[in-house]
């Protein structure tokens, strides 16, 4: 007997002390962080946009953050047509951030859409009656989450879309 | 319990010792298993919660356990009940090999005063299950294959104003994976000395926008024993087929089918065998509107009968089933959901001599409206009101509001409060029923029984308190009125009859935790506490006491462990406590169960799985109306195409 719960005592010792993974998102707020990073493939920026072939991509988020670190972290190690993807926290939104997606969190997206209204960015935010919305939005669907596309203010900015994006969106505004 | 303290003391360390050896892997719904998913299958996954709009679960103000798929997997439960005994939130005794009695918050009933469980709402995919016979479930005719389960969802406390009738004291929710998830071809095998079942499922894509499953799956239980270690020749097999098919004809419309056919035998030692059936089939129909609105219309045909054999006493019924819901989202943070739906269930009974039902046919209506709305008055804070009309068979209408208020003072914490009312309505079980010997009726339902009413506070709190530690903790208080008890006749006193002759209280707490000690190794914990008190109401009596309603443990305990070595192997255990039941007296007990899980190649997995392991035989509900459970041990296959 007293063997065996040294045993266990030592198990639980260097478990505890192990690398623990960060806390599960909640589903909703998963799908949409992965959502932000699966977009990109279907995205073309101007070549302005980025400095070098191999810049990062960066997602920046902006407004209240519902994702935390679990999206850094499944980014990790992962390109999109040569550019590694970075996550950034800005805490407030102007020009020249140099941001290829921004997500604009809560219901004060009017002064960052503004703020990066004629650069590159692809804007995204919550479907939110009342507040101004961004190039694509999400909207939720019987459960699921889903999204419309404002084509019209992504190719203001220089931003195409591909169709097969179009073509999942609940709703497209040419 | 039985055994020398020695072995007691031998029991408990064998079970330190499994969990020693336990671990965790991540939580099947986390942004890792995303990773690999193509954006369509992304904007198929399912994130409704329980209060049917689009809150997280985190902040949904009720007592909600979610059973995930992985729980469930790893689990090794082959049958429903056994998969919902993984809900801390829930009771769940077995009282023969096919039956059990399975509650939310006490008032589990007393076999011994033909007072069955009757107070929870089941949901297999929006099809109801209980049975409207009497309120309550026959477990022997629900099945799921495990591995088509995509959550469970169990709420305790009365969900009746978006649920609706029967939704008393729980709501359980089973919802299987959509057939897009399930593709290809699935043979699952389980055996052991007791228990045999076997499943094949398989799922394609028949166009690009439509995808299906077929499944067949067949189990197979052994004999008990009775309390006098007699054979309790309870042993009965079951057979189900079905498919579901989902059809997405545009970007904002989903349709569902589905149906299930269902046969099965139970012996019984005194009686004919009963032979159950099932026949069902149901369409879903969601539309997406443009302001993030949807809508969704479903409706089903259910048929069940049981048939007992020898003396052909037949119970069977008809059910068909519409309802819509209406989802809107006025403003920014604000929720409105609306709806209704209308169910006729037509009974065909044939009695003998001992039960029987007047009239032997009949036609049941139940209709219901709803509404409820969630202003977001303040950051972080929502007040949800809700209401439903109800008309129920028997009764006029019945009124059940709610009021929910959810306050989130940090992201991490959650204080939520509730007020709700919940009804059950009579059944023919309460009005039509005749039980009798020898042509003498000694039990016979009344006219003038009408409904059982709750009127439930509650409060609770959920704390996501570090990285990997959350818990979650609920309070209760529930006023019950009108509860049905046995009345006497006055005289003659037989027959007797049901009489809304008790009202009581109860009050408890559910608390349940998960702490992630590394990625590999997750810990849950959880228990309960209950007291309840009945009396009868003022100038009633009865044929029993008034605390003989129900018999019910007042305190339970779990504690579970998931492990993983490496890619490929996975090991689980889960311990319970129940605690005694006083009236009649059962003991308290302990009990074991686990799994191990061996990932043989990409496709092929072979795992050993046991459950009721510390006894050979053990007690969960009264003698005089329940067998013995006994220890299974399982080898399981499981093998993907």
């Amino acid at each position: 007997m007293a063997p065996l719960t040294r045993l266990a005592g030592l198990a639980l010792l260097a478990s505890l002390s192990g690398a623990a993974r960060a806390a599960d998102l909640p589903l909703e707020y998963a799908v949409k962080a992965s959502y932000l990073y699966k977009f990109a493939p279907f995205v073309q920026w101007p070549p302005a946009a980025f400095d070098a072939p191999t810049a990062p991509l960066s997602i920046c988020i902006a407004g209240s953050d519902p994702f935390g670190p679990a999206l850094s972290e499944v980014v990790h190690g992962q390109r999109v047509n040569g550019h590694p993807i970075v996550v950034r926290r800005v805490e407030a939104v102007h020009p020249g951030l140099a941001c290829q997606i921004l997500y604009i969190g809560g219901e004060d997206t009017g002064a960052a859409l503004q703020a990066v209204a004629h650069e590159p960015v692809l804007t995204v935010t919550d479907h939110i009656r009342g507040a101004a919305g961004g190039m694509i939005q999400f909207v939720m669907m019987a459960g699921r989450v889903r999204f419309s596309i404002d084509q019209a203010a992504a190719q203001g900015s220089g931003i195409a879309i591909s169709s097969k994006l179009l073509g999942l969106a609940v709703s497209v505004n040419r | 319990m039985k055994g020398s303290l020695r072995a007691w003391r031998f029991r408990y360390i064998a079970a330190a010792g499994l969990f020693w050896l336990a671990a965790t892997s991540a939580c099947a719904e986390s942004i890792e298993d995303l990773r690999d998913l193509s954006l369509d299958e992304l904007a198929n996954v399912s994130v409704s919660s329980v209060s049917k709009t689009r809150q997280a679960l985190s902040d949904a103000p009720a007592a909600i356990f979610v059973i995930t798929h992985e729980d469930i997997v790893r689990s090794g439960a082959t049958t429903l009940p056994e998969i919902l005994r993984l809900a801390p939130n829930l009771y769940v005794a077995q009282s023969s090999a096919s039956d059990y009695a399975i509650a939310a918050r006490g008032l589990s009933g007393n076999p011994g005063a033909v007072d069955f469980t009757n107070k929870l709402l089941v949901l297999i995919d929006g099809r109801s299950v209980y049975s409207p016979f009497y309120s309550g479930v026959f477990w022997d005719m629900q099945d799921v294959l495990p591995d088509d389960i995509e959550r469970i969802e169990v709420i305790s406390g009365p969900g009746a104003t978006l649920w609706g009738a029967n939704a008393f004291n729980g709501v359980i929710n089973v919802i299987t994976r959509r057939s897009g998830e399930t593709q290809g071809l699935l043979a699952v095998a389980d055996g052991g000395a007791r228990e045999r079942s076997g499943g094949l499922r398989y799922g394609g894509r028949l166009a690009e926008n439509l995808t299906a499953r077929l499944y067949l799956r067949g189990y197979d239980d052994a004999e008990t024993l009775t309390p006098a270690d007699a054979r309790a020749k309870d042993d009965w097999w079951r057979v189900q087929g079905g498919f579901r098919l989902d059809w997405a004809p545009t970007a904002r419309d989903a349709l569902t089918f589905q149906g299930d056919l269902m046969n099965g035998r139970i012996s019984a030692s005194n009686a004919g065998d009963t032979l159950t059936r099932n026949r069902n089939l149901l369409a879903r129909w969601t539309r997406a509107q443009d302001d993030g609105g949807s809508l969704e219309l479903q409706t089903y045909f259910d048929r069940s009968g049981r048939d007992i054999l020898q003396d052909g006493g037949r119970l069977w019924i008809d059910t068909y089933d519409f309802y819509l819901q209406h989802n809107d989202a006025p403003s920014g943070r604000d929720d409105f959901v609306w709806g209704g739906g209308v169910r006729a269930s037509r009974f065909d009974t044939t009695g003998n001599a001992s039960i029987y039902f007047k009239p032997p046919q009949r036609t049941l209506l139940l209709a219901n409206i709803f509404a409820q709305y969630g202003w977001a008055f303040a950051p972080g804070a929502k007040l949800t009101l809700g209401l439903k009309a109800e008309k129920d068979p028997y009764i006029g209408v019945s009124l059940l509001p709610t009021a929910r208020l959810a306050w989130k003072p940090a992201e991490p914490l959650l204080l939520w409060t509730a007020v709700s009312r919940a009804v059950r309505s009579p059944t023919p079980f309460d009005r039509d029923v005749v039980e009798a010997r020898n042509n003498v009726p000694l039990l016979v339902g009344d006219s003038g029984f009408h409904t059982e009413k709750l009127t439930a506070f509650e409060a609770g709190t959920r704390v996501q308190a570090t990285a990997n530690a959350a818990f979650s903790v609920s309070a209760y208080y529930n006023l019950y009125d009108d509860l049905k008890a046995l009345g006497i006749t006055p005289v003659t006193i037989i027959p007797l009859h049901w009489e809304n002759a008790i009202r009581g209280h109860a009050y408890g707490l559910e608390a349940w935790g998960d702490l992630s000690l590394a990625h590999w190794w997750k810990l849950r914990a959880g228990f309960s506490l209950l007291h309840e008190h009945f009396r009868f109401k003022p100038n009633e009596s009865g044929f029993l006491p008034a605390d003989r309603i129900s018999n019910d443990p007042s305190r339970q305990a779990t504690l579970s462990s998931s492990f993983n070595i490496g890619q490929g192997i996975f090991l689980d255990a889960n311990f319970r406590y129940v605690g005694a039941l006083s009236n009649p007296a059962v003991p308290s007990y302990c009990e074991l169960g686990g799994r191990v899980g061996w990932r043989l190649t990409e496709r092929l997995q072979v795992s050993l799985s046991g459950s009721n392991l510390l006894h050979k035989w053990h007690q969960e509900l009264p003698a005089d109306t329940a067998n013995l459970v006994p220890r299974s041990i399982l080898a399981g296959l499981k093998w993907r195409l």
